[in-house]
């Protein structure tokens, strides 16, 4: 018998190969249009005051906060959807297409497949949210030295003391650029992270991607309400069929309430004591669950 | 020496959706490739060639039996070290030219730099796609396709290639293009194991021969002895003049246990004669 080089699983190299032709792919694909629309807007918002539209009566840090506010909104909707659509597509696809054949056919062990096909989804998604959040900085920083340059020429002309002065600018220059915002964009990302290995765990056992893609958005919208299956299960006066459905919910599904930590960020918040670390390792923990089920289902499927 | 395929007693069943009783895609199939032989299962469709070669690509798992590349288990994703596959009717990623294509598969089998390059221009002129290599596959024909393919197959430099329905769709020119690349890699000692409809090719290839039907293996076994006619004799004559060919008449009928069964000139096939009048007339 020959012995051949071992190809042990979890090769850093073959991921990166996998990781780095899934970008291309979805690079091909054109994801990065959504890019140029995102500028567009967020330009086009600076020049023509698009956010004070159908609210006149927006004004100074209001109008920074509303920039904070969309431009995250948009990310949030640009990684959730790329996160289940890419994800729900590439698996299915690669089937269809008996492009898998080839590749399973080369000395790929499965798991390096999936690692590095998630891989791929999630470096476009960071590529993408790291453009769209130096875009936003960008903006954000010139918006918010015209609010502060006519906040305190209008204060200045009120007469207000420098104590003062300087604490209205600080407030303001709080809801420019801040680094609890490129954090916030990052909770953006670890999120799509959760939602992406979802839709893959989903794809390893279903044979259509419209089942993927809508199965990964319900997962989504339920696991909004997983910390209340959570109470449900560990309240009281609850029937034993309720505790075991909070139970199923809160097993299942991974808790994306924890990530709404944004909101306040948006508001010009911070992060308070390891509630980043806590939520890089949850992300961590559930990208890692779903990759080890979608493993072992894949593992064991034929094609 | 270590045959270069060993396929024993494979079984393989399928559980199809709404049926009770599981379908038998494979039933006991036992073959042995040894190596540098150029072996061709043939069968109608659904007879089970697919499922056998998938078996041993590890792409499917036996209930029982085994599948053995090399000595090692097909199953150990190692085995795949020294096999290259060509699919029927591949697509690969439309997005990639064909450069990019053998780079990719080239980088998953641990090829790297200046030897991933040079493997690739070398494969490219190989199958002669030199010329449009830097163009993306979706604007490929089906021929380009399947050398392409062809091309990924061998891009490890494999000691096994398993071909399913190589010149599926393909034009007689494409065609004979991919059959004289199986001789190129005959002539390099590289096993092939393919499968195809096109039995005319098969037999011009294929050093041995193997008949599937329903699952089951019906026929084995080199083709010269298969398809020799035990009682018959063949004579080619080039230039032989109507009295010769009288003498020899007279000659077989003088003997009782001879019998002439056909004289006449003999055919060229339809597939030669538009090679002949095509591809082979654009040659200088």
């Amino acid at each position: 018998m020959s012995h051949p080089a071992k190809n042990r699983p979890l090769n850093p190299r073959r991921i990166g190969v996998i990781t780095m032709h899934t970008f291309t792919q979805l690079v091909r694909m054109k994801v990065f249009y959504f890019l140029g629309v995102f500028a567009v807007i967020l330009l086009g918002s600076n020049l023509f005051e698009i956010q004070d539209l159908g609210r006149p009566d927006l004004e100074g840090t209001d109008v920074l906060r509303s920039i904070r506010s969309w431009s995250l909104g948009t990310m949030t909707l640009f990684s959730v959807v790329i996160g289940v659509v890419a994800t729900a597509l590439l698996l299915p696809k690669d089937v269809e297409d008996r492009t898998l054949y080839t590749i399973l056919a080369k000395p790929v062990p499965r798991l390096d497949y999936l690692v590095g096909k998630l891989g791929g989804v999630l470096l476009l998604i960071f590529v993408s949210l790291l453009v769209m959040d130096l875009l936003m900085a960008g903006v954000l920083a010139l918006r918010t030295n015209l609010v502060v340059a006519e906040q305190v020429a209008a204060v200045t002309a009120a007469g207000w003391p420098a104590a003062e002065i300087e604490a209205l600018r600080q407030d303001t220059l709080n809801q420019g650029p801040t680094w609890s915002l490129h954090g916030a964009v990052f909770v953006v990302f670890l999120r799509a992270a959760v939602i992406a290995s979802t839709a893959m765990m989903i794809s390893t056992f279903s044979t259509s991607t419209l089942f993927t893609t809508i199965t990964g958005f319900l997962m989504y919208f339920i696991g909004n309400f997983q910390a209340e299956a959570r109470g449900l299960y560990f309240g009281e006066g609850v029937s034993p069929l309720e505790k075991g459905a909070g139970l199923l919910v809160a097993t299942i599904f991974p808790d994306f309430q924890l990530f709404n930590v944004i909101d306040n960020l948006i508001e010009g918040g911070h992060f308070e004591g390891g509630e980043l670390p806590m939520l890089i390792a949850l992300s961590g923990f559930y990208v890692v669950l779903h990759l080890f089920v979608s493993w072992i289902v894949f593992a064991e499927k034929e094609f | 020496m270590e045959p270069a395929v060993e396929i024993r007693n494979l079984v393989k069943e399928f559980r199809p959706a709404g049926r009770k009783e599981p379908l038998r895609a494979v039933d006991d199939v036992s073959l042995s490739i040894g190596a540098g032989e150029v072996y061709g299962l043939i069968g109608p469709n659904g007879s089970g060639k697919s499922t056998t070669m998938k078996a041993l690509l590890g792409l499917v798992q036996p209930d029982s039996g085994s599948c053995r590349i090399f000595g090692n288990d097909s199953l150990q994703v190692d085995s795949r070290q020294q096999v290259g596959f060509l699919p029927e009717n591949p697509y690969f990623y439309k997005h990639l030219s064909g450069a990019e294509t053998l780079r990719f598969y080239g980088k998953l089998c641990g090829l790297r730099g200046a030897a991933l390059e040079g493997r690739v221009k070398e494969l490219l002129e190989l199958v002669d796609l030199s010329e449009a290599g830097n163009r993306r596959l979706g604007g490929y024909s089906k021929g380009m396709l399947q050398r392409i393919g062809l091309a990924q197959a061998l891009v490890q430099e494999p000691r096994l290639v398993i071909l399913d329905e190589p010149t599926a769709g393909v034009d007689p020119i494409g065609s004979r293009q991919i059959r004289d690349l199986i001789f190129d890699l005959k002539k390099r000692g590289i096993t092939v194991f393919l499968c195809s409809h096109l039995l005319e090719q098969v037999q011009e290839v294929c050093d041995r021969v193997g008949i599937i039907h329903r699952g089951r293996m019906v026929k084995e076994g080199p083709l010269d002895e298969l398809l020799a006619v035990g009682d018959q004799t063949e004579i080619i004559l080039r230039g032989a003049s109507p009295e010769l060919l009288e003498k020899i008449r007279a000659l077989v009928s003088s003997d009782s246990g001879a019998e002439l069964l056909r004289a006449g000139r003999p055919r060229t096939t339809l597939e030669r004669l538009f090679l002949q009048e095509t591809a082979d007339r654009r040659k200088p």
